[in-house]
């Protein structure tokens, strides 16, 4: 069962609705500020809600130099940005490195979504003759992925991997994997989406969007918050990361993938794929209940998600899930859809590194359906060498994520 | 340890036949899926050649349980999953006792649902929007759907890489089984025909240039101009080759290798038959064979008049001077570009080639451009030398993927 050779990361880059790049991200995200407000990207005025997390100030000509920032779209721009600060947080220089076996994992719910909604725009206004090449050159989900590889000169594996807003922790276990086996000697792997408006309209017609605040396993939780973002980790096998002296976060110490095969938009009653996943992950990593010493949740502040996912945690935890402490960065930054658990992943690879917690922020009350401990609104001192990252998505996918110490 | 992947059913959508017996008749006869497209939407386009399932009928697959949920693509990934199922003899109760997983490939999800989603919310307002629909604008919901009609409550994922997603996600969901993750998998492709996907197309000028009735895309012939897009859902059911074993599973064929590059200087029209060859030499050294050992080739050829001769050039190159001894064939002249699923229904046409000895050929394929470099490529359907054992299944997608996956007989 074991995989042939650790894989570790050495290299984190983020764009996020509170902060860009690890420091500044970091330093928002323990201090619990928001990214969340009113939409800005479309007009929400015949909406019943108005919030959104989206990235202020973005400037693509600051990462994408070969190819033209012009020629691609959002996610992708966002995607070559993190990929960038992952590179450089790295210290991995290009040249020392067989580009044609480093490759692009990536993570996402909508691809490159503003290249259709343009097509649709042009349909409902008579006017499809304005459709033109860019639409099938830009559009289709995958040339994300290939655009990080464009970018960067990797000829190695290059995918997209399209798991909603679970796909960020697939994009990584399928990068792990190609690297254990020794299929790649660099991946970077990650999540990206952009502020979508189509995502918008669906989840305000579910009902799931917040009014005014997201406020994660809280009892008067009202709903999530769609946003955008990208983030990449850089892994490596830890043989080579130690060989070139690489700073090294953490290790990927398994994973855990499955689906409820039960509803598309809900998760199951009981957390029944949830549980599983979550067995799945500790299995292949070896570790027990107790060794986990914290939960990054899935925790999208919508009534169900919440409550579902705390029952997921006590059964596969049992007694010692009230020893764990649980916090949903969701609350400060929205759902940042297939960007989500690969921001979350690096924050699990933070808090190992750092021995600091994020909070849940806007927690008042609690719900007596869920009743863990979810670090209230500040930040907590805490030594994590095992952290485990949920994530949940449509189509009743699950996965969950152990990152632990890397003991040299 | 690496563990043996077997293959042990096979279930297919398209427009030549729904059995992969069926579709391989078909494919040595010569037949066409593809037909004129007819529709006002369609008037004024350079090509009006399509390969549109109009006889799909969900119903006939998919029985005790309402369909409504369910978009066009997710009723054709569910229905290749019945046939897959059925076909390696998992019934409602064994697949209740074991965690199956699936992992589809796919370029577009369904195009058609996120464009109809979005524009009814235009038109009418973000509060008519329909949330059936939204369930099914995401881009893994044909795996969902699918999962939840057949009870696959293994790891269920979602490849996206253009036009080689299929071979992308069968590599994927190979490495799930060698590697201990799962032990059985079903694993291919789809995409649907729809006017948004063939509208973009045809805007890009990727698409052959066929109005008339029997104009069509010949790959590698010096005429070709572009594709003909089409349609399919393609399934195979892959399992740990002991656990296939001790069920008693018919075994239908072996992954032995597969292999994957990208060639990040695609925008710049560059590299394409290097990254081609590096997948194929990637997948040859995952098999631990050497390229002289694949006996016949299913190529991506789709009609393109770059790409299909940047993957001549690939394996000529791969077989070292010895292409012309390897017999390759395109199925794309007759099935016309799946996407997704095109990987997929070559890998299911494969097997059904190296267990019945005849490699079908590529329909209309004269003349090629001079500067091809020299392949035995098949005019006709191709009858197998004894003992040919191993086939290629080649995919190259429109920017920069490249996979090939290498199918054993057994």
């Amino acid at each position: 069962m074991s995989r042939q050779a650790t894989v570790v990361v050495t290299g984190l880059g983020m764009l996020t609705p509170i902060g860009t790049g690890r420091e500044q991200f970091w330093s928002a995200l323990v201090e619990g500020r928001s990214g969340i407000g009113p939409v800005k990207s479309f007009d929400t005025s015949n909406y019943s809600v108005h919030l959104g997390a989206e990235i202020e100030g973005f400037r693509p000509q600051d990462y994408v130099s070969e190819l033209a920032p012009e020629s691609i779209g959002r996610s992708s721009q966002l995607a070559i940005a993190a990929a960038r600060l992952a590179l450089s947080d790295a210290s991995l220089d290009l040249n020392k490195i067989d580009l044609e076996r480093a490759g692009v994992c990536v993570g996402t719910t909508s691809g490159e979504p503003h290249f259709i909604e343009r097509f649709d725009d042009h349909y409902v206004q008579g006017n499809l003759a304005n459709v033109g090449q860019e639409f099938i050159t830009r559009y289709p989900c995958h040339v994300v992925a290939g655009h990080v590889a464009g970018e960067l000169g990797f000829g190695g594996e290059t995918m997209m991997i399209a798991t909603a807003c679970a796909a960020g922790n697939y994009a990584i276990a399928r990068a792990c994997d190609l690297l254990s086996a020794g299929k790649a000697e660099a991946m970077l792997a990650g999540g990206a989406d952009s502020f979508s408006r189509i995502t918008y309209t669906g989840f305000a017609r579910l009902g799931a969007i917040a009014p005014e605040v997201c406020q994660p396993f809280d009892r008067k939780r009202k709903g999530m918050v769609p946003g955008e973002g990208a983030a990449m980790l850089l892994l490596e096998t830890k043989e080579q990361a130690i060989a070139r002296g690489a700073r090294i976060y953490c290790e990927i110490g398994g994973y855990g993938l499955s689906c409820d095969a039960h509803h598309m938009t809900a998760a199951h009653p009981e957390g029944q794929g949830a549980v599983r996943a979550m067995r799945m992950a500790l299995e292949q990593s070896g570790m027990t209940p107790e060794d986990v010493d914290y939960i990054s949740a899935h925790g999208t502040g919508t009534p169900t998600n919440d409550r579902l996912e705390t029952i997921a945690v006590k059964r596969t935890f049992g007694s010692q899930a009230y020893k764990i402490p649980i916090s949903s960065v969701k609350s400060m930054l929205g759902h940042t859809m297939g960007a989500a658990s690969a921001i979350e992943a690096a924050v699990c690879a933070l808090t190992i590194e750092r021995g600091e917690i994020p909070p849940t922020m806007n927690w008042h009350e609690q719900d007596p359906e869920c009743d863990l401990d979810y670090v209230p609104n500040v930040a907590r001192r805490h030594k994590v060498r095992v952290a485990m990252n949920n994530a949940y998505a449509f189509g009743g996918t699950n996965s969950s994520l152990v990152l632990r110490e890397c003991m040299a | 340890m690496k563990r043996r992947v077997a293959i042990t059913g096979m279930g297919v959508i398209s427009s030549l036949g729904n059995s992969s017996a069926e579709l391989h008749s078909a494919l040595c006869k010569g037949d066409t899926g593809l037909h004129k497209i007819e529709g006002e939407a369609f008037h004024g386009f350079q090509c009006r050649q399509g390969g549109h399932l109009l006889s799909f009928q969900p119903e006939t697959f998919l029985q005790g349980k309402p369909l409504r949920s369910l978009d066009r693509t997710g009723r054709m990934v569910a229905a290749a999953a019945t046939l897959a199922l059925a076909n390696s003899g998992w019934s409602r109760e064994t697949l209740s006792q074991r965690d199956v997983g699936l992992v589809l490939g796919t370029m577009f999800g369904s195009v058609h649902t996120i464009s109809e989603f979005d524009r009814r919310a235009l038109v009418e307002g973000p509060a008519y929007a329909s949330p059936l629909d939204f369930a099914n604008t995401v881009i893994n919901a044909a795996a969902g759907q699918a999962a939840i009609w057949h009870n696959l409550r293994g790891i269920n994922s979602t490849i996206a890489c253009g036009a080689a997603s299929g071979l992308a996600a069968l590599s994927y969901a190979a490495d799930l089984i060698r590697y201990g993750r799962q032990t059985a998998v079903l694993a291919g492709g789809a995409d649907e025909f729809c006017f948004e996907s063939f509208c973009g197309f045809e805007r890009a000028g990727l698409l052959c240039a066929a109005a008339e009735d029997g104009e069509f895309a010949i790959p590698f012939d010096a005429r070709r101009n572009g594709f003909a897009l089409a349609e399919a859902a393609a399934l195979l059911v892959l399992e740990e080759w002991e656990a296939a074993q001790a069920r008693g599973a018919r075994i239908l064929g072996e992954i032995v290798g597969h292999g994957s590059a990208y060639n990040p200087m695609r925008r710049r029209q560059n590299g394409g038959s290097n990254a081609i060859a590096r997948a194929i030499r990637a997948a040859t050294k995952d098999a631990e064979i050497s390229p002289g050992e694949i006996d016949c080739v299913s190529a991506s050829a789709n009609g393109s008049a770059v790409i299909d001769k940047e993957e001549a050039v690939a394996l000529n190159a791969v077989f070292n001077g010895k292409g012309s001894q390897i017999p390759v064939t395109s199925i794309k002249s007759m099935l016309g570009e799946t996407l997704g699923a095109s990987g997929a229904v070559q890998a299911i046409d494969l097997i059904e080639s190296l267990s019945n000895g005849v490699l079908p050929g590529c329909l209309g394929l004269d003349k090629t451009e001079a500067d091809m470099p020299d392949l035995d490529l098949c005019r006709g359907p191709r009858k197998l030398q004894a003992g040919c054992g191993l086939g290629l299944a080649n995919s190259v997608g429109f920017d920069g993927h490249a996979c090939a996956l290498l199918i054993a007989r057994t």
